[in-house]
């Protein structure tokens, strides 16, 4: 009796699946036509991430005014199995093209190109995949950038000399770990400052500021804390308020204008570096859309849309420099 | 060998640590540091220890709690943010997570469901339920709400005395009103306390309720400390909390245990990322010795009921 | 007649017999409102062969935890720390292939080796000192995990691995996922432990009265050290297949996955408490649970939606186990209270 049901069921799912069609590539490769709506799925680091909903955003744009469909979806917290299985499901789903921004580099290649041999075309953004995975990368800036931008601003506040900290997502994240090699790169030109403290948030606020709070006082003469991960530059700044050390210890890092508005206007967080967040999505959108339709090719130099080219380096489409913002110019960005 | 062996070696544990850091790492003991390090992460999370004893000793568990912490403290805030003074929100907070308490409860006493499968549905289905709604925005309530609108050094100082007088009060009345007494007899032999007229289903919904609503207290608490609330905060939360309360010498399988015990194991486990970062070992040790922490605690445990049972 | 009739009503409201009919009806849910045909007339979404065997090859790992959690809480135990374990034993895998260049086999033999040796440390403290296994496991989950991290020193994970290897996750052998056919062996292997041998059958007697087996001379220490060495093996397991089916490990491996394995079992109709249950079970409530969240992306549903199903699907299931006790109880007292004003006898 029992085991009439353990077989049933195993039965049901047999037959079930023998239903479907046994062919499920979707035939991406002949949407050549243009004027087709074409689907294009996107998949952040986390959905429940501000940068990330503000680059959907660009993105939703983006596809509304090219006639696509897009599909948003992505993992609740950062997880390299769950953005293989959301990937493997667009496959079986037939979408057009994938945009990924990848927490595993490894993992999610696997997956990605099982999709390009299906005739789904992969293009990553943010965070990188192996090049082999996809055909262009939508690159806000380079690590270089990031980390030379990140150095030379602490340098400036800090008088190139001194002591500092950064506070990282967590030690596992792959793009953080580049840009702290480009830092420490970066840090040989500044031969007076020291790095004495490098400490991961687990990409949670409140995390960011205990540890901002006690790297102060482990280091009495520390002059700035450099946050790179986004949750942890109004978190450093809170920490730096409460220990009354405002104006002492300087705070920058890579966050969204909105989070940091009310420590830059008080004068906790001096700068605060990124980039159009929307326009890192909208421009993923933009390549997807184009790769798909065939208009744009790998060994393309640049990439031109709406009256704005941008620079393709190698297969990494450039969105451009990292910006800088600080009191005078962050009230005129709202995300 | 004394009743109180537990409490008193993680109370000489904690001293251990703290003496060690008085002589390797000084600067541990600036006191603005210290206050902003014990209110941020000490304060909130003893008073959920508190509601957590209390569900152990009833032999319960409370996985949900950190789910429960992050919609009461996203909620209060949308209040303030919305307007409402302080006045409101907090017990509007306190209210919400005594709510959520309630559902556990009635699951629980009424129906009398295992809590650690409650409480794990409970706890999926809030936190999902509150990532699709803020999709990890943040609430921003401004400075003004800051500190219940009072200055940094009073509204610490107020966190922390509200935290400690609560764990106060509540000890005073585990130890000597006859409710408290209830929670053991329940947590020691169910049966036996309702041949005795205790009515078990009664108390342990209550304590479901009482650790709601002290959720609810701890994240309005939390919440106050930042301008800017953070819905994905307590995760992880509702394991510090029990893994501070099973350090602290309560038995998980009910009965017993005291909450200056918490206290200590609160403290201990509080103590070792900052000890961590002021001895200048890496961050990943981290978890491996808080593991090893418990493991200590709890086989000192058996080995004393061991040495009791020959 | 009566008998048979109460027998077909006793079936239709097994536990297992209504969790199928969920598992069927989220089935047939998914399949009509997730597949669709794409403008050349091929069929795409939930009723491709293709999707069905993601979704058996994404929820092995967690299928493997669920069934070795089985036996571990039939005994009235549970596990915290196998997804812990699962982190740990990749990275011990990627560390030993990689920096230590040992054979894929070899390295293969020395993790399930070290996950059994983990679920023995859990079965000591179990049971030579009488610990709660809650809280022994949750001093492990941490204590894994933590030495995984440490291990990496937070950063490092491990790529690359052989294709060979990486078959066994990521290729099919007769038309169905590697790991499928391995999840299959295991399974049927825990069930017939479980269901078929005087040792099975001694989970449930420890389960339901440890002490009354104890004098019933069952060697209950070694009993329980057998569920959580099988765990720790398990665990491991699950790890390399998962480290195959990603190309790679790292410390974070498994996060979470102890939670899913529980909800599995315990949907399954497993008591927590212990001394009843069954693995036929446990592989219906892991479908109900796999299908459930692994579906959402076909109906183009967000993912907390899935995770909200879930729970409330869990408490469901939890208070429908508990209804025939409450109608039963509820008859009784309508019964007795009958019983105090008797029917009037019949005049002679």
């Amino acid at each position: 009796m029992k085991r009439f049901f353990s077989l049933s069921f195993l039965a049901v799912s047999l037959i079930f699946s023998g239903c479907g069609k046994k062919d499920s590539a979707p035939a991406a490769g002949s949407a050549g036509a243009s004027g087709k709506k074409l689907t294009i799925a996107m998949l952040p680091k986390s959905k429940g991430n501000a940068y990330f909903l503000s680059a959907a955003k660009g993105a939703q744009k983006a596809a509304d005014a090219l006639n696509d469909t897009l599909l948003f979806d992505g993992p609740t917290q950062t997880d390299p199995a769950k953005q293989n299985e959301i990937v493997e499901g667009w496959i079986n789903k037939g979408v057009d093209v994938i945009a990924v921004a990848a927490e595993d580099k490894a993992a999610l290649s696997t997956a990605l190109r099982k999709a390009q041999s299906k005739g789904i075309k992969v293009v990553s953004f943010d965070a990188d995949v192996m090049p082999d995975a996809r055909t262009f990368f939508v690159n806000q800036a380079t690590p270089q950038g990031i980390g030379e931008s990140l150095m030379d601003e602490a340098a400036r506040l800090a008088g190139s000399e001194g002591e500092f900290a950064i506070i990282t997502a967590s030690l596992t994240a792959a793009n953080q770990n580049e840009w702290k090699k480009s830092i420490d790169e970066r840090l040989k030109m500044y031969p007076k400052m020291k790095l004495v403290e490098f400490r991961p948030c687990d990409d949670d606020k409140a995390k960011a500021q205990s540890e901002a709070t006690t790297i102060m006082s482990a280091h009495p003469n520390l002059k700035l804390i450099m946050s790179i991960c986004s949750p942890g530059v109004p978190g450093a700044a809170e920490a730096v308020k409460q220990a009354g050390k405002t104006g002492k210890v300087k705070v920058i890092g890579l966050g969204l204008p909105n989070e940091n508005k009310a420590y830059v206007h008080s004068g906790v967080t001096d700068s605060v570096i990124l980039w159009n967040t929307e326009e890192l999505g909208a421009l993923a959108v933009h390549a997807a859309d184009a790769l798909a339709r065939g208009t744009l090719k790998a060994g393309d130099k640049s990439f031109t849309v709406g009256g704005k080219t941008y620079d393709i380096v190698g297969d990494n489409i450039m969105l451009g420099k990292p910006f800088i913002f600080n009191k005078a110019n962050i009230d005129q960005f709202d995300f | 060998m004394s009743r109180y062996f537990r409490e008193i070696s993680v109370a000489a544990a904690l001293a251990l640590v703290l003496v060690g850091l008085a002589l390797f790492a000084r600067a541990f003991y600036q006191p603005q540091p210290l206050l902003t390090l014990v209110t941020s992460q000490v304060a909130p999370t003893l008073v959920i220890a508190c509601g957590m004893t209390l569900v152990i000793i009833c032999r319960q568990i409370d996985i949900s709690v950190g789910s429960s912490f992050a919609i009461c403290g996203v909620c209060g805030a949308l209040l303030l943010k919305q307007g409402f003074p302080i006045g409101l929100a907090l017990p509007a907070s306190v209210l919400l997570g005594a709510a959520f308490g309630a559902l556990n409860g009635a699951l629980v006493a009424g129906l009398g469901l295992p809590s650690i499968v409650v409480t794990l549905a409970t706890m999926v289905t809030w936190r999902e339920a509150l990532r699709w709604l803020r999709q990890g925005v943040y609430v921003n309530i401004g400075t003004e709400n800051q500190w219940f609108g009072l200055s940094q050094r009073a509204g610490q100082w107020t966190i922390i005395i509200v935290a400690v007088g609560l764990m106060i009060g509540l000890a005073v009345v585990m130890k000597h009103l006859a409710a408290g007494r209830f929670v053991y007899a329940v947590g020691t032999d169910a049966e036996a306390a309702r041949l005795a007229g205790i009515r078990p289903r009664l108390v342990t919904f209550l304590c479901f309720v009482l650790i709601g609503a002290l959720t609810g207290l701890a994240a309005m608490m939390s919440a106050v400390q930042s301008p800017q609330v953070d819905p994905t905060a307590g995760v992880g939360l509702e394991l510090r909390t029990i893994a501070a309360v099973v350090v602290g010498g309560v038995s998980i399988s009910g009965g017993r245990g005291n909450l200056w015990g918490v206290l200590a194991g609160l403290l201990l486990l509080s103590s070792i990322n900052p000890a961590l970062t002021y001895l200048g070992v890496s961050a990943f040790w981290e978890k491996a010795i808080q593991g090893t922490i418990i493991l200590l605690a709890v086989v000192a445990d058996g080995l004393r009921s061991r040495k009791r049972a020959n | 007649m009566n008998s048979d009739k109460h027998g077909l009503k006793k079936l239709l409201f097994r536990h297992e017999t209504l969790l199928l009919l969920v598992l069927v009806g989220e089935w047939l849910f998914f399949y009509f409102r997730g597949t669709t045909t794409n403008f050349s007339g091929v069929t795409v979404g939930f009723g491709t062969a293709g999707a069905q065997i993601d979704i058996l090859r994404h929820s092995c790992e967690i299928g493997l935890l669920a069934l070795v959690m089985t036996p571990v809480i039939l005994t009235g135990g549970i596990d915290l720390s196998v997804g812990s374990l699962m982190g740990l034993s990749a990275v011990v895998f990627g560390k030993l292939w990689r920096d230590a260049g040992v054979p894929i086999p070899a390295a293969i033999t020395a993790t399930l080796a070290l996950g059994a040796l983990a679920g023995g440390l859990n079965a000591t403290l179990i049971t030579a000192l009488r610990l709660p296994p809650l809280i022994v496991t949750l001093g492990t989950f941490s204590l894994f995990r933590g030495l995984a991290e440490a291990l990496t020193r937070g950063a490092d994970t491990f790529t690359g691995f052989p294709a060979s290897f990486q078959a066994i996750g990521q290729n099919n052998w007769f038309g169905l996922p590697a790991q499928l056919l391995v999840f299959v062996l295991v399974a049927a292997a825990i069930w017939l432990l479980v269901h078929r041998t005087t040792l099975g059958r001694s989970f449930r007697a420890i389960g339901y009265a440890s002490e009354g087996a104890r004098y019933a001379g069952l060697p209950v220490g070694r009993r329980l050290a057998t569920v959580y060495i099988l765990a720790g093996l398990g665990a491991s397991l699950a790890g390399l297949i998962f480290t195959a089916r990603l190309n790679q490990a790292g410390a974070n491996t498994g996060t979470g996955y102890e939670l899913f394995a529980i909800t599995a079992v315990v949907l399954g109709g497993t008591s927590i408490f212990g001394g009843s249950g069954s693995v036929h079970g446990t592989l219906l409530g892991w479908a109900a649970v796999a299908v459930l969240s692994d579906s959402l992306p076909y109906v183009d549903w967000p993912r907390e939606v899935g995770g909200m199903l879930t729970g409330l699907l869990l408490i469901v299931a939890l208070s429908a186990g508990v209804l025939p006790k409450f109608l039963s109880a509820w008859r009784a007292r309508r019964h007795s209270s009958r019983s105090v004003n008797p029917q009037p006898t019949p005049s002679p």
